[in-house]
């Protein structure tokens, strides 16, 4: 294990960062027999005592002919990765004790369908795709998350032990990435007294024809009673008024306000907090580590607010 | 639980039964019939078409138990777990219960290995030609299952993995003959193997009224030889085989090996240089043309009536080069006791045949002349040459000369023998072949049982030890011709049709050729062979260190074959109609716009050509998205990959 990890280091100090997409190239696929492989060998050297013991031709033929075989099946292996075009890695954050995802899309130019690629992490399971010619496949590899914070994922391996499972030959891919375990929402989903909490007092309503609050573009479906004309009178194009909901409330979730000592049930509790006004279709802020992110709404807003209580306490600026 | 359908535990089991079946000739039936039961099982099971049984902890002990039981089973039945017979029956035993127990991939590769391993056994025990197909089809069955076991979803066909194992297969086949030819030999043993008993054929060391007659209904090879110039004539082909200086009035034997020794001797004429390939005969004698000069090779003995022999019984085909003279001549003496050791007869036995050889004797006036004598009674005798002489009675040479007037060969020679014995003249019968079938397919003898022959030799003064075929006389038309040809009707149906019948003949014959070729420069390759090939690649006084070169070189030139094969393969990277397409509008469009950087996406770079052309803005970001669509998108059809080549070629710049 020891071992194998200094080989990784050495890998990632001689290989460099990756910039997407690139080519598997030879020169970073390294191969080595798997214990099949390692068994297949002592057989053939037992084979070949035998023939050479009792000058037993046909024992020699058989046993170079499945030498032959084997060192063909290493460049057959080795062919399998080499060339394969690392196109796309993504990743998808989740809460502790799920599975943060990370995707790979492989290309593959060549002529022949690649076969039993593996992709994994260190530590996540072994996913297996095959890439057929001229078309490109994506890995979906769940990485398990223990704990709240930020999961660098230093290496992912690429590896292959097609077509007799003899050897493997395999390829670390660095590219600076890591996943984020969101604290597990846990404790109270009504959201917190406005006193309590810190929660600011609804927003003022604002209304009237005249008291729009942005413009936006125009689309199909959007009544002509909502076009400002007069912006269109000034060239500008169709632009539609847009309004806050009259009953659209804003609360800031307060880390600090939080009673209790345990940092880690208040990060749950802010948690479930922003879970359950995400899917209210509320808007919301939080305030965290002196740091506040004003209140607003949408998929990437969560998705900052729940970084900014996964990465608590790392120290890392979020 | 279980995949329904598990093609590496199907290839398994029928990559380890077809080995149970190469191994058949060697391993007892009863392993045969497990071995088979169980590959059967294990498919059966594979396939879904029978239920597997609850793993139970019960079942490992009772595996077990089984184990150990058939591990005795097979000790008892050999004696011994050394052997090839033992061993073959141990692994048939072993992967048998392996099998039942299959439950992982790995379960299943060590079935495949076992299988494997049996190939190897099976050519330990058998290397004729016609079993190399057998095994290769299996080592392809054992390559096909280790790329199943090692893929066990979809993506990889059955017939793509025997697709790529029958290349890969191919591929290393200039690999295994340059291996073969330049992979330093060791000559000797490290360790030997226990071979078991068979029954013994063709001549032995005893010859009764009636012996060889029976073996000459037998149409089987005895062995092949080759001459390495012109072959002596067909008359001159005396094969000696046991030499036998004992008689009890009825069989010959042979009793004691070095007895007295033997007279300097003069070799005369030309030496006959040859090679014998010699079939099992599971007996210790080697035959040789005539007067053989020395022993042919170092662990073969020669007694002092120049007989052939080995250590062991010969079990398995031997080949050796000796050479011959066909005359020989001997100046010295019979010591006494040779003359008394080779003119031994029991005086109670075949009265009337004494009396007469006695009488003969005194009639003549030396020993050179009584021989003539006595093959001239022969002559006129009205003696008949026959496969069917009839019974016989203890007192055989009286029966065969006075009373039935019929004989073989053998019934010849003991009575010539007895004869010159009764006389006080030195004489043995040998026991042999003569002649033998030209292939002309190969360019040498088959020397068939068919051919086997007893004839004398005499000891006369002055000239040594002389061969005398009391045979030639009776039936003179022997010389020239095989008893196929001359007592077909004595001899089983079948052979003599095979010998008769020209286009079986020419076939067997041609394929008895082939085989003959198999043997002598593939089965029988070894290191001298080796280096004769050096020497004739162009290298003086070739040496090991030498084909120790000539391996690591064969070796390269191959590694770099494969490596440029299978690279090219892979590095033959062509953009394809769609990227074709796309490259050609970013060539047309690198006049409006700086062209495009290689990280650049097709629609970012549509919206840069839009900012430098806005004239071009709407067919260029059409076609950029029409172009990502095909590339990343569902699989294109070749209707909308035409349309969007068309488009390309329309766009004007």
């Amino acid at each position: 294990m020891r071992l194998r990890r200094r080989v990784a280091a050495w890998a990632r100090r001689r290989q460099g960062e990756d910039r997407l997409p690139f080519g598997v190239s030879s020169r970073r696929v390294y191969i080595l027999p798997t214990r099949g492989g390692v068994a297949f060998a002592a057989l053939l050297l037992v084979m070949l005592l035998a023939g050479l013991n009792y000058s037993n031709s046909m024992a020699m033929l058989i046993t170079f002919l499945l030498a032959g075989f084997g060192l063909i099946a290493m460049h057959l292996c080795h062919r399998n990765l080499v060339g394969t075009v690392v196109r796309g890695i993504g990743t998808v954050d989740a809460f502790a004790g799920e599975h943060a995802r990370l995707f790979v899309t492989l290309e593959n130019s060549a002529d022949s369908t690649r076969i039993g690629l593996e992709c994994s992490t260190d530590d996540s399971d072994v996913v297996l795709i095959d890439v057929r010619p001229d078309a490109s496949a994506r890995a979906d590899i769940p990485i398990a998350l223990p704990r709240r914070g930020r999961f660098p994922l230093e290496r992912i391996r690429l590896a292959t032990a097609f077509p007799f499972g003899l050897f493997r030959a395999w390829t670390w891919v660095h590219v600076p990435l890591s996943v984020i375990a969101w604290p597990i929402p846990r404790g109270r989903r009504e959201p917190p007294p406005e006193n309590a909490s810190g929660g600011n007092a609804p927003s003022v309503l604002r209304g009237g024809d005249e008291e729009w609050s942005s413009l936006r573009a125009f689309r199909d479906g959007d009544s002509p009673r909502q076009v400002a004309w007069p912006v269109y009178a000034r060239g500008r194009g169709l632009m539609i008024k847009t309004y806050e909901s009259p009953v659209a409330h804003h609360r800031m979730f307060d880390f600090a306000r939080l009673p209790g000592s345990d940092v880690e049930q208040r990060l749950e509790q802010m948690s479930a907090w922003i879970v359950a006004a995400h899917a209210r279709g509320e808007r919301y802020g939080i305030r965290l580590d002196g740091r506040e992110l004003p209140p607003d709404s949408g998929h990437e807003h969560r998705a900052r607010c729940l970084n900014g209580l996964a990465l608590h306490g790392s120290g890392e600026p979020w | 639980m279980v995949n329904p359908r598990d093609r590496g535990g199907i290839a398994a089991a029928l990559v380890f039964g077809a080995g149970v079946l190469l191994t058949m000739g060697n391993a007892p039936a009863w392993c045969v019939a497990l071995g088979l039961a169980c590959s059967a099982w294990r498919a059966l099971i594979a396939s879904g078409r029978l239920a597997r049984a609850k793993p139970r902890t019960g079942l490992r002990f009772v595996l077990g138990a089984v184990t150990a039981l058939l591990v005795l089973a097979v000790a008892a039945s050999f004696r011994t777990l050394n052997g090839l017979a033992a061993g073959t029956a141990l692994l048939i035993v072993m992967g048998a219960l392996k099998m039942i127990e299959a439950r992982s991939r790995r379960d299943d590769a060590i079935v495949v290995a076992v299988g494997l391993f049996m190939v190897l056994a099976a050519a330990l025990g058998g290397q004729a030609l016609w079993r190399a197909p057998l095994y290769l089809l299996v080592i392809c069955g054992a390559c096909v299952a280790f790329a199943l076991i090692a893929h066990p979803g979809n993506a990889l066909s059955t017939r793509a993995a025997l697709r790529l194992s029958a290349r890969a297969l191919a591929m290393s086949i200039p690999l295994a003959l340059a291996c073969f030819l330049f992979f330093p030999r060791v000559s000797g043993q490290f360790w030997t193997l226990y071979r078991g008993e068979a029954a013994s054929t063709g001549l032995s060391d005893q010859m009764s009224p009636g012996s060889i007659s029976k073996l000459a209904t037998e149409y089987d090879p005895a062995f092949r030889a080759r001459f390495e110039s012109e072959p002596p004539r067909r008359a001159a082909l005396y094969w000696r085989g046991p030499v036998l200086n004992t008689f009890d009035g009825f069989t010959w034997r042979r009793v004691g090996s070095q007895v007295y020794a033997a007279a300097p001797l003069t070799m005369l004429g030309e030496p006959v240089r040859y090679r014998i390939t010699l079939e099992p005969t599971n007996q210790r004698w080697m035959f040789a043309l005539d007067t053989v000069e020395a022993k042919p090779r170092r662990d073969v003995f020669m007694s002092h009536d120049r007989q052939l022999s080995v250590m062991d019984p010969i079990t398995s085909v031997v080949s050796y080069d000796a050479v011959s003279y066909l005359e020989t001549r001997s100046a010295g003496v019979l010591t006494t006791l040779g003359r008394r050791y080779e003119t031994r007869l029991p005086e109670d036995r075949n009265p009337r045949t004494l009396a007469l050889a006695r009488a003969m004797r005194a009639r003549a006036g030396s020993d050179a002349e009584y021989v003539r004598n006595v093959l001239d009674w022969f002559r006129s005798n009205g003696l008949e040459y026959t496969l069917e002489p009839g019974t016989t009675s203890v007192d055989s040479v009286d029966t065969t000369l006075f009373d039935t007037k019929r004989g073989f060969c053998g019934h010849f020679a003991s009575a010539f023998a007895t004869m010159m014995r009764a006389a006080g003249v030195p004489a043995r019968v040998v026991t042999g072949y003569l002649g033998g079938e030209w292939n002309p397919a190969g360019g040498y003898y088959i020397v068939r049982q068919t051919e086997a022959h007893a004839w004398t030799e005499v000891w006369l003064d002055g000239q040594g030890w002389t061969r005398v075929d009391p045979t030639a006389v009776v039936a003179p038309e022997r010389l020239q011709r095989g008893v196929y040809d001359m007592l077909a009707s004595s001899l089983p149906a079948t052979s003599t049709y095979l010998h008769n019948n020209r286009w079986l003949n020419r076939i067997s014959l041609l394929w008895d050729g082939v085989n003959q070729w198999w043997q002598e420069r593939v089965v029988d390759f070894n290191l001298g062979a080796q280096l004769d090939l050096l020497q004739r690649l162009g290298i003086d006084a070739p040496r090991w260190e030498h084909l120790g070169w000539a391996f690591a070189l064969g070796m390269v030139a191959w590694i770099t074959w494969v490596a440029l094969t299978l690279r090219r393969s892979v590095a033959r990277v062509k953009p394809d109609r769609i990227g074709r397409a796309w490259l050609r509008a970013t060539r047309k469009l690198s006049r409006v716009a700086p062209p495009r950087a290689a990280s650049e996406g097709p629609l970012d770079y549509a919206q840069r050509v839009a900012m430098a052309r806005p004239d071009l803005a709407a067919p260029v970001s059409a076609l950029a998205a029409r172009y990502a669509r095909l590339r990343f998108g569902p699989a294109a059809n070749a209707a909308e990959v035409s349309s969007l080549e068309r488009d390309v070629r329309r766009l004007a710049v």
